[in-house]
């Protein structure tokens, strides 16, 4: 952990001040002291307020019914009917449970398998091999997810995609794979695998980098196997990478991807396609409903900090260190 | 230090007047010496203002025109953000009565027009018909953009056509047969079961034309809306609504029809009439010189008789209902935010004017003559060769003609055919198209636009939509469909239907 090296290095820095008279000047002297790592940090804050915190006075049309030609301020207040009429609407159960169906397929499933091709990356021996392994399943996040959508009608073609016969002269059955609802689920998870699991693996094998060889070689003098390695030696070693990206996960987690969706969306698996993010769009920009996307997305913006809290509060409850 | 200061004094006063000339352009001039226009494009470059046909349109109107070409694709996210910034332009291209907009018009975003256009000579429509369909309940927000009523029409493969000895087909149940020979009489004539009859593209949602719309008003259904015991009901809502439904999933279900029909990409409807795959097309009748264009670009010596068409068919009654649109295409509205006085709404609403004059009608339908046309009998013909000048007329007249309005009807000269054959199609479809304008079944409800189907109608119209391609699929039965149609009225379509009815019935006295 890094926390505590850097408090030490805070205190010795401190140590070497002369002593703080009162508490009125303590700031200024701290200040002072340390005025090039406050410049430092001014660009950073500067960001956050003027890209991030700036814009979040437009959360504020969620309580009103805005209108463009009125503007932001000039818009009638609403109070939370469009947070009630989100609650009422039929589509608001399919959404939310759509959304989080799909948000744990990604978590449960394309998560793991991040770790295990880190892991298994990590194993191999040949250089080369690793290497160019490694450098291939890197390549298809750099595709756009138009492409890989593209690709995707291509395969699964009705009748003449390649996968589409593969597929169905696996079940021996006969199923449009790109509208069947059953499908959908399968097809997204399927895709984001393809797309981002080789380079979600980067940061997993850097923290494999770290693992202390020793505790290898005193292993393999106590006889033991590649997999009791794996699993006494390795996984213990970046756990904390694992929960610290665990948590990063989840706070993304409701992101469903807008555009992956989007394209793999037909009137046929609508039912099971439908979440938040496409909502939004679909509502908010095509049909001019500002203030309901807004409320819609603010919804969906508490959940995601719920279940990052939640995470946190998890971790540390089950002696992990936490995120904050 | 003191150099320092200065260069910050200097840097001040410079953003300080940049900041001025920037509010100085977005109080309008009074005389508005130049015109700022938002309009959608559908090449794939828009025109340069330095182009000539701008050139020349600045020189015909007097003013200074100021164009900011947006994709067509994403217009309307870019109109609806526009809107909402300081830089609102003095004209608007708006591409229909969208949600967004009419919440716009009636928030007071636009100028009221409906008693003003009468008083100028070129925007005193000759079809008020129309003029009403692109109203907001009778309130007038802009100069509609007129388009051809009629375009209906089912294309086929004459060649496959004469081929099995067919007659092109006159009623649905002519299309039926006509899709059944296609599919199973091996009309390619390569030995294999490899063709079928029609193609359709993803194209789900409810009152765009589709395919789907388009039978369903053969059938009687009506157009969108339909009046049946002194009421407005949708057209979903009718018998023949589902007998339309049954007839087209009959020819799902017997593989008339692309069994990909939910997912195939639009983009590619042409290619499998081309390949000789699918052999019939139901779409706007302009579809009909692209496709013989594909057929001549392959094979300039043998592409006459490759395509053959018809108008709207004749339901099962023995009737014919033609489908039409609602003769316009949006309609080019003015912002109160940068229009600010009825004096310079007067300024703009001559400008408009003239933009609809013969001589500017030409100059963005036509282009310039003897740069990339030239009159032969009335009608422009291209200049072959094309010149590097005219080349760039040619493609800017593309974009351009969307400034079109045409509100007097089409003032501009129909363009000559590239060759004789393709000269007789052309007046054939005009003749057809004409022809079914007498039985064009309209839209009674086109000008009412209800509250609640501003906030929820594309939701609302999505369930049937919905509903309509699964029950197509065989995912779901009628009865599921007439759930999802019972659904619509639930979920707030009984309002939908109230609020029109009463508009309409206010509108009737």
């Amino acid at each position: 952990m890094t926390a505590p090296v850097v408090e030490a290095k805070a205190s010795e820095r401190a140590a070497t001040l002369p002593p703080a008279p009162a508490r009125r000047r303590g700031f200024a002297v701290h200040f002072a002291h340390y005025k090039w790592l406050y410049l430092l940090l001014l660009p950073g804050v500067l960001y956050f307020a003027v890209f991030r915190y700036g814009p979040m006075y437009g959360v504020s049309i969620a309580f009103k019914d805005y209108v463009p030609f009125l503007g932001v301020n000039g818009s009638p207040w609403v109070g939370v009917t469009n947070f009630t009429d989100f609650f009422a609407n039929p589509d608001f159960p399919r959404l939310l449970g759509n959304t989080l169906i799909l948000a744990f397929l990604n978590l449960g499933i394309a998560f793991p398998l991040t770790i295990i091709l880190a892991l298994l990356l990590n194993e191999v021996r040949l250089s080369v091999l690793k290497r160019t392994v490694q450098t291939l399943v890197y390549i298809p996040h750099f595709l756009s997810w138009t492409i890989v959508a593209s690709l995707s009608f291509l395969l699964f073609a009705l009748d003449i995609g390649p996968l589409f016969q593969f597929v169905n002269g696996l079940f021996g059955t006969n199923v449009d794979i790109l509208s069947d609802p059953n499908w959908f689920r399968p097809l997204i998870v399927l895709q984001e695998i393809w797309k981002n699991t080789g380079w979600g693996t980067i940061i997993f094998l850097a923290a494999l980098a770290t693992v202390d060889q020793d505790q290898y070689e005193a292993a393999i003098i106590d006889g033991a196997g590649r997999f009791r390695r794996v699993w006494h030696i390795t996984l213990p070693g970046i756990r904390s990478t694992i929960i610290v990206m665990l948590i990063l996960a989840i706070g993304q987690m409701l992101n469903t991807g807008f555009e992956q969706i989007y394209l793999m969306t037909n009137a046929l698996n609508r039912s099971v396609a439908d979440v938040f993010d496409t909502y939004v769009y679909f509502v908010g920009i095509t049909q001019g409903a500002y203030s309901y996307s807004t409320a819609v997305g603010l919804f969906k913006s508490l959940v995601g900090i719920v279940l990052i809290f939640g995470t946190n509060w998890l971790s540390k409850r089950f002696n992990q260190s936490g995120l904050f | 230090m003191i150099r320092r200061k200065q260069t910050l004094a200097a840097a001040v006063v410079l953003s300080a007047a940049l900041a001025l000339t920037a509010c100085g352009g977005e109080a309008p001039a009074s005389d508005l010496s130049s015109v700022k226009i938002m309009a959608p494009f559908l090449e794939a470059q828009p025109p340069t203002a330095d182009g000539a046909v701008q050139k020349k349109l600045e020189e015909l109107t007097g003013k200074d025109i100021n164009i900011t070409w947006t994709p067509n694709a994403s217009y309307e996210d870019k109109m609806n953000i526009t809107l909402a910034s300081a830089e609102i332009p003095h004209v608007l291209v708006v591409q229909g009565k969208t949600p967004g907009f009419v919440k716009n018009a009636e928030a007071g975003a636009f100028w009221d027009l409906t008693d003003k256009l009468k008083d100028y000579p070129n925007l005193s429509t000759t079809f008020p018909e129309v003029q009403q369909n692109a109203s907001v309940n009778g309130k007038v927000y802009g100069v509609y953009r007129g388009r051809n009523p009629i375009r209906a029409a089912v294309m086929f493969r004459q060649d496959w056509l004469d081929k099995l000895g067919l007659k092109a087909p006159e009623t649905t149940e002519d299309l039926y047969k006509v899709a059944k020979a296609f599919t199973e009489q091996d009309p390619d004539g390569n030995g294999q079961n490899d063709t079928y009859g029609i193609t359709i593209p993803k194209w789900g949602a409810l009152g765009t034309n589709s395919p789907y719309d388009m039978i369903e008003t053969w059938f009687g259904a009506g157009n969108r809306w339909t009046e049946r015991d002194g009421k407005l009901v949708p057209s979903f809502e009718t018998e023949e609504f589902l007998e339309a439904n049954r007839f087209v999933k009959k020819m799902v279900d017997e593989k008339l029809i692309n069994p990909d029909f939910a997912t195939f990409d639009g983009t590619k409807w042409n290619e499998p009439f081309f390949n000789g795959k699918g052999g019939i097309i139901v779409d706007v009748d302009s579809r009909v010189s692209v496709l013989i264009n594909l057929f001549k670009q392959a094979n300039p010596n043998d592409f006459e008789n490759k395509v053959g068409f018809v108008g709207s068919l004749k339901g099962p009654d023995g009737e014919l209902h033609a489908h039409p649109t609602d003769g316009y295409s949006g309609f080019l509205a003015i912002p109160k935010s940068s229009v600010k006085t009825e004096a310079d709404l007067k300024n703009v609403l001559t400008f408009l004017d003239k933009l609809n004059s013969k001589d500017v009608a030409v100059l963005l339908n036509n282009g310039i003559e003897g740069v990339n046309f030239a009159l032969e009998d009335g009608l422009a013909a291209t200049i072959k060769p094309e010149t590097p000048e005219g080349k760039v007329v040619n493609t800017d007249i593309k974009s351009f003609a969307q400034l079109g309005t045409n509100v007097t009807g089409n003032n501009y000269y129909p363009v000559k055919q590239a060759s004789e054959y393709e000269q007789k199609v052309f007046d054939d479809r005009v003749a057809v198209m004409a022809e079914d304008l007498k039985s064009a079944v309209y839209n009674p409800a086109a000008a009412f636009v209800s509250p609640t189907y501003v906030a929820k109608g594309a939701q609302l119209d999505n369930i049937v939509a919905d509903a309509r391609i699964k029950y197509l699929a065989g995912q779901t039965d009628e009865q599921g469909l007439k759930d999802a149609i019972k659904l619509w009225n639930t979920s707030g379509g009984d309002k939908v239907k109230e609020e029109i009815n009463n508009l309409w019935q206010d509108n009737k006295k």
